[in-house]
């Protein structure tokens, strides 16, 4: 495998060279047959290489790999990963002086991808979904024959009648160049894109759209086996899989779904006196059961989906639920067991074969009728006509819920709790269907794909993810960054200037003296650090106490001499506006402060490149909440199943999170940022140790339990070194290469040894 | 002039004026004199043109009232009724006093203007001496032009003053001192109060409708140090508070900034998930719920700071920047208001690929292209381009000329031979030398360095000054022509004249002194020459005119 890989290993660096893109040692050795995990600091051309090298590999042999997915986690990643293959593809073309036949593409949902004046307009992307249903759904259209009057999309029409004879001509295309194009032909941005990706050669999407199994089953069921699926900004991943697999059901769901229920019965009333042949044809498919995705199935021509089992498949729709009026009181039964459930007075635990067993004891349901309960929903609301979806999303979930909880027996979890912990007097009573078992979304990628490489800048440590996403890898790497300067600074505050330990630790944290030595070490950064600063709490809670706290003691007036104070809000909206706000002040001079939330969704999503991000403060050790009884189920599960103790997965996973926090300021050699870890606890070799490789090496042993003074002391030095001019001839032959300095003896006996090390 | 249907204030009769007696008339607007025995005004002032009133003291014989105006001219009243005369005249003082405040915020903003470039450019006040003050021109002729020239120019050149912005912690700054008996001191400056406004509009509206009418200015600021909405942490109590109104607006205003949405999409949360799961699926972990039914007070007053802080923050920034974002929201909002939010869509594109660019660009992996230069910053590009043009195009040169005479120079040149029989002889050609050398005989009159030596230094400022004034009149005289509407036609004669007096009460006293101190120097023959230059213009175009009128 390693030879096979240096031939397109030497096509790779050449690429990124000429292109002048820094040599990080980015020998990434990706097996083009199996699966991989890569830690790669961001801002070292992470994607680019990945992208050179399986395009590489796909030019030199177009039949061994015939598409790339690359999956991303937010709209302008996706977007940044489509801007940087156009820049691969253009230097190509320049490089080989033909035009190349590739087609590359960008897919997200209709809410980035409409052209429809009206529906386009909508804000929420679920009712821009149902709107867009609402006129292009099969039946909806058939009703135009006999009514002209039925409103529908032009464009879906458009697309529908010319769309498919002629495929997307070769090039690369992101979500505006699709609505471009849309525009220009008068097609459907969406259908398009959903149609060109199969014979697409490259597809850029979030990763939603092949770990959600509902979403996997309409969008990436029939991607070719022989494609690389890359998973970046993954260090999430397994979170996404479990969210993708979990229900909570409320009182108020269940409402709705009564709703649902009873519109049903109205509609198959209506239905029976018009039009009874309909039925009945239903009726008959159902007798024939799905053979049909059943041998698509086997043909392998579809993505398994793991909400729709491979047992049932071999059936028919079972009797009992077979007709329209027996398959919605079967729901109504359904409905008013789970209402009953929900009626407890205590916290209720308990495994899904116990939850069978319960309902068969008391409403006679059988385990079979209900794994078939989403497939049958489906057919009846096709049947039915249903113009918007998405009013039935309620009955949907319960159908899905249903199928689920009769499918697996193992790696769910059933909670039902009466009211919050934090209320016990207020009746919220929740039903928690928990999915503690990521591999199970994520199993048929891995099954389907030939390679599967999940990357990130921030994976360590990297031996877990294997373990919970239960995959062989042949090649795991972490790797550095060659630097020619020093430019991340992490230093660990372990004291106050008055020797106060610091900690967020449930004990300390509502310590005056830590509060205040926090507050302390925030105003004194606010005096040296140039522009933006950025801190980080352990979660909302917190910060709004401290914040509180700092108020009183007047800290937070002082810190406003020196900088503007944002704060990230629970309000979306609000944050973004705080957000730019806080870009603008940076960008002007005024310099800012950003408090955040790790696990927020400015932790996540928001870069803090050069001037924005020149400090990143973390306040204590993220660790999840962990009074909850689903985290107490799911760090359960991971000890019988996978044999990993609960405080080492709590610790990985605080520990990816501040990572991922202190990440954001660095991206790329010529930025530079200083990192504060505020808690004595990071000293610690287990915390430190479970840091990426990129981070820790430069951690020194008279950086780990500083005070604030000792702080400030070191960061003046930094920055005061960093500020000095940087220039490219500083980092040539270092931290970059020119074509000749990579193609000399010397460099490449130096990167096949970096290459063979990982 | 005096129309009937103005609202007369106040008539006092026996008013002396120059010696005259005369009925003084308060009006609506203005106030007015009229001779005694005669049914129109000699004295008429708009009350916006008086800058002040002045009164006699107490203890003088003569009871007298003298309005000075904003033009520098005074005219005095004298109460000359025996008995009445001080009460007379305190009632005229009082309704002024109160008339007067009202026009002076309208008193005319020009006018603070002109008192500003005035005080500014000490050039212009010279200027304004020499040829307002002694009555050579008028004011408004004066600033007729000098104004119109400031509006043509790019105002930010004018208003040069940088624009100061707000410092971040100007709340912190009035830190509160207890004053020793259970009470708190703060300590306001203009500045801090200029700041308070600039950021919280909401306030500063509130000071405007209640201050003087309702509270003092002490009261109102005690009030707002006491309020809900100074101390976001404390708990409302009081509903009579004032301030309880701007809070609802700024939270309007918060609510408006968030409405509007994010420029950059990079940062805009909202967009940022491709796929959110649907209600009802995923993991809800330790999410504490935001309903507001069970919050309790201390957490909606945390919040509460929060929200103060982002909005402080964001009104600072816009307090400084708020110049530059008209144009801006213009801009926006031209491309807002022309449709839907369809529109918006399609402005929207350019800035996320120069967004997206920028993200995924490296800068240490840029080839440099060359070294950096300077951008030029030209007003007038033709200009730069061309450089000035002559005036008459009959005096070019053709290229040709030019190489010929070259050439013929060139052939001079080479064939030149020194006459070495025809040469001074040694001794004089260094008696020459030394008498073209500084300091040598021939070198003492005329040189530069002279005047500057020879002329006593007040000389020069003076002689300076007239060049000013000169220059100006002259400008004025000059901007008449070509003469084509009977104003200016009006207006040429009266500049001439005006050159003329000024040529006799300034230039001909100056020219008088330097003989008189025997500064022989013809120092103002160029001032002459440019007068002369003007009349004989004059007299070319009054010749001209005469003929075509018989």
């Amino acid at each position: 495998v390693i030879e096979l890989n240096t031939v397109h290993f030497e096509t790779l660096l050449y690429d990124i060279n000429s292109l002048c893109v820094c040599v990080s040692p980015s020998s990434c050795v990706v097996c083009v047959q199996g699966h991989g995990v890569l830690e790669m600091p961001s801002g070292t051309g992470k994607t680019i290489s990945l992208l050179s090298l399986i395009v590489a590999y796909q030019r030199a042999f177009p039949l061994e790999v015939t598409k790339l997915i690359y999956c991303s986690r937010t709209v302008p990643e996706i977007e940044k990963v489509v801007e940087e293959l156009r820049k691969l593809m253009e230097f190509y073309s320049k490089e080989t002086g033909e035009t190349n036949n590739f087609l590359a593409l960008a897919l997200s949902s209709r809410k980035n991808l409409c052209i429809h004046p009206e529906v386009s307009s909508l804000r929420f992307g679920k009712e821009v979904d149902g709107k867009c249903h609402s006129l292009t759904a099969s039946y909806i259209r058939a009703q135009r024959h006999s009514n002209p009057n039925q409103p529908v999309c032009r464009f879906y029409e458009e697309f529908d009648a010319v769309g498919r004879q002629v495929p997307l001509p070769a090039g690369i295309y992101n979500l505006d160049d699709l609505k471009d194009f849309g525009r220009r032909k008068g097609w459907c941005p969406y259908y398009l894109a959903r149609y060109a990706i199969l014979h697409a050669n490259i597809v850029v999407y979030s990763y939603h759209y092949l770990l959600d199994p509902k979403i996997a089953d309409l969008v990436s069921k029939e991607l070719a086996k022989k494609s690389v699926v890359v998973f970046d900004e993954a260090h999430n991943i397994d979170n996404v899989c479990i969210d993708s697999m979990s229900v909570n059901i409320t009182r108020r769901t269940l409402d709705r779904c009564q709703n649902n229920v009873d519109t049903l019965q109205n509609t198959i009333q209506k239905i029976k006196e018009t039009d009874a042949a309909k039925l009945r044809e239903e009726y008959r498919r159902l007798v024939d059961g799905l053979k049909e995705a059943s041998v698509a199935r086997e043909t392998d021509i579809y993505l398994s989906n793991p909400v729709l089992p491979d047992e049932i498949l071999q059936e028919a729709v079972p009797g009992t639920i077979r007709t329209a009026e027996h398959f919605v009181g079967f729901l109504r039964r359904f409905l008013e067991y789970l209402k009953s459930r929900l009626r407890v007075q205590h916290v209720v635990q308990e495994s899904t074969p116990q939850f069978l067993k319960d309902i068969f004891d008391k409403v006679c349901i059988d385990r079979k009728p209900l794994r078939f309960c989403a497939e049958r929903l489906q057919s009846l609301l096709r049947t039915l006509e249903i113009a918007d979806i998405a009013d039935f999303s309620a009955v949907t979930l319960i159908s899905n819920f249903a199928t689920l909880v009769s499918t697996y027996s193992q790696g769910f979890t059933i909670i039902i709790e009466p009211f919050e912990d934090r209320t016990p007097t207020i009746a919220n009573p929740v039903l928690h269907f928990s999915c503690m078992d990521p591999s199970i979304a994520i199993k048929p990628v891995f099954q389907r794909f030939q390679s599967v490489v999940i990357t990130s800048g921030t994976l360590s440590p990297l031996d877990i993810y294997p373990r919970i996403l239960d995959f062989r890898p042949v090649t795991m790497a972490s790797f550095t960054m060659t630097l020619a300067r020093t430019c991340l600074c992490p230093l660990i505050v372990g004291r106050g200037n008055d020797q106060v330990a610091l900690s967020s630790k449930f004990e300390t944290r509502e310590d005056f003296a830590v509060i205040r030595n926090y507050g302390n070490l925030l105003l004194e950064m606010s005096a040296v650090v140039p522009d933006g600063i950025v801190a980080f709490f352990t979660s909302y809670v917190y910060m709004e106490n401290i914040v509180a706290s700092w108020y009183e003691q007047g800290i937070l007036e002082n810190i406003q001499r020196n900088k503007l104070i944002f704060i990230e809000t629970q309000d979306a909206a609000e944050t973004s506006m705080a957000l730019e706000k806080y870009q603008e002040a940076c960008e002007n001079g005024r310099g800012a402060i950003l408090l955040s939330v790790a696990r927020g969704k400015v932790s996540e999503g928001i870069d803090f490149v050069h001037h924005f991000g020149r400090a990143v403060i973390m306040f204590g050790v993220p660790y999840v909440y962990t009074q909850s009884r689903i985290l107490k189920a799911r760090l359960e599960y991971l000890r019988d199943q996978f044999q990993i103790r609960e405080n080492d997965f709590l610790t990985f996973d605080a520990m990816r999170h501040a990572a991922q926090c202190v990440g954001r300021a660095i991206r790329g050699k010529t930025d530079y940022g200083l990192m504060i870890f505020a808690d004595k606890r990071y000293a610690r070799a287990d915390k430190r140790g479970k840091l990426p490789r990129w981070i820790q090496e430069h951690i020194t042993d008279g950086s780990l339990n500083l005070t604030v003074d000792e702080t400030v002391q070191l960061s003046k030095h930094f920055l005061r070194q960093m500020a000095q001019p940087f220039r490219q001839e500083d980092q040539l032959g270092l931290s970059l290469l020119t074509l000749e300095q990579l193609q000399s003896e010397e460099m490449l006996k130096k990167i096949t040894q970096i290459a063979h090390q990982t | 002039m005096a129309s009937l249907s103005e609202e007369v204030l106040l008539v006092v009769k026996k008013v002396r004026q120059r010696k005259q007696d005369g009925t003084l008339y308060l009006m609506a607007e203005r106030i007015a004199w009229g001779p005694e025995g005669k049914d129109r005004f000699t004295v008429s002032h708009l009350y916006a043109d008086i800058r002040c009133q002045k009164i006699s003291p107490d203890g003088k014989s003569k009871i007298q009232l003298q309005l000075v105006l904003h033009t520098g001219e005074s005219t005095t009243f004298h109460f000359a009724n025996e008995s009445s005369a001080l009460k007379d005249r305190d009632a005229a003082k009082e309704l002024l006093q109160q008339l007067l405040p009202k026009f002076k915020k309208k008193a005319n903003k020009e006018l603070e203007e002109k008192n500003r470039m005035l005080q500014e450019d000490p050039v212009l006040f010279q200027l304004y001496k020499d040829l307002v003050v002694s009555q050579v021109i008028s004011a408004e002729e004066f600033w007729a032009n000098r104004l119109g020239g400031i509006n043509n120019t790019d105002p930010g050149l004018c208003d040069n003053k940088q624009e100061v912005g707000i410092s971040g912690a100007f709340l912190a700054d009035i830190r509160p001192q207890t004053d020793g008996c259970n009470g708190l001191r703060y300590n306001l400056t203009a500045d801090i109060i200029e700041s308070i406004f600039r950021t919280y509009p909401a306030v500063k509206q509130k000071y405007s409708e209640n201050v003087p009418h309702n509270l003092t200015e002490k009261e109102f600021w005690t009030r707002f140090f006491q309020s809900h909405y100074f101390h976001r942490d404390r708990i409302n109590t009081g509903t009579q508070d004032i301030f309880s109104e701007c809070a609802k607006q700024d939270d309007k205003g918060l609510k408006s900034m968030v409405s509007q949405g994010v420029k950059n999409p990079l940062v805009d949360l909202l967009s940022l998930e491709d796929k959110t799961l649907d209600e009802g699926y995923g993991l809800c972990t330790s999410t504490p719920s935001t309903s507001s039914s069970n919050r309790t007070v201390k957490d909606s007053s945390n919040s509460a700071i929060i929200k103060r802080f982002n909005h402080h923050s964001a009104m600072v920034l816009a307090a400084g920047s708020r110049k530059g974002d008209t144009q801006v929201d213009q801009a926006s909002e031209t491309s807002s208001t022309d449709g839907n939010s369809r529109d918006s869509d399609f402005f929207q594109p350019p800035v996320k690929k120069v967004r997206l660019q920028e993200a995924i660009e490296y800068e240490d992996l840029q080839r440099e292209n060359g070294p950096k230069t300077v951008a030029l910053n030209l007003k007038k590009a033709d200009r730069y381009a061309h450089g000035p043009v002559p005036l008459q195009s009959q005096q070019y040169t053709t290229s040709q000329d030019i190489i010929n005479s070259v050439n013929y120079i060139q052939h001079e040149m080479a064939n030149y031979k020194p006459n070495l029989t025809q040469v001074l002889s040694s001794t004089s050609a260094s008696s020459a030398i030394a008498a073209l050398s500084p300091g040598g005989v021939l070198m003492q009159a005329g040189a530069q360095q002279a005047i500057n030596q020879m002329v006593p230094p007040e000389v020069q400022g003076e002689l300076k000054h007239l060049y000013a004034a000169a220059g100006e009149l002259l400008r004025h005289f000059w901007a008449c022509f070509p003469v084509n509407t009977p104003f200016l036609e009006e207006k040429v004669m009266k500049m001439k004249s005006n050159l003329e007096r000024f040529q006799m009460t300034k230039l001909r006293p100056f020219q008088d002194k330097i003989q008189r101190q025997y500064l022989s120097t013809n120092l103002t023959g160029h001032l002459e020459e440019m007068l002369q230059t003007a009349y004989s213009k004059f007299h070319i175009w009054q010749t001209r005119r005469m003929m075509r009128k018989t």
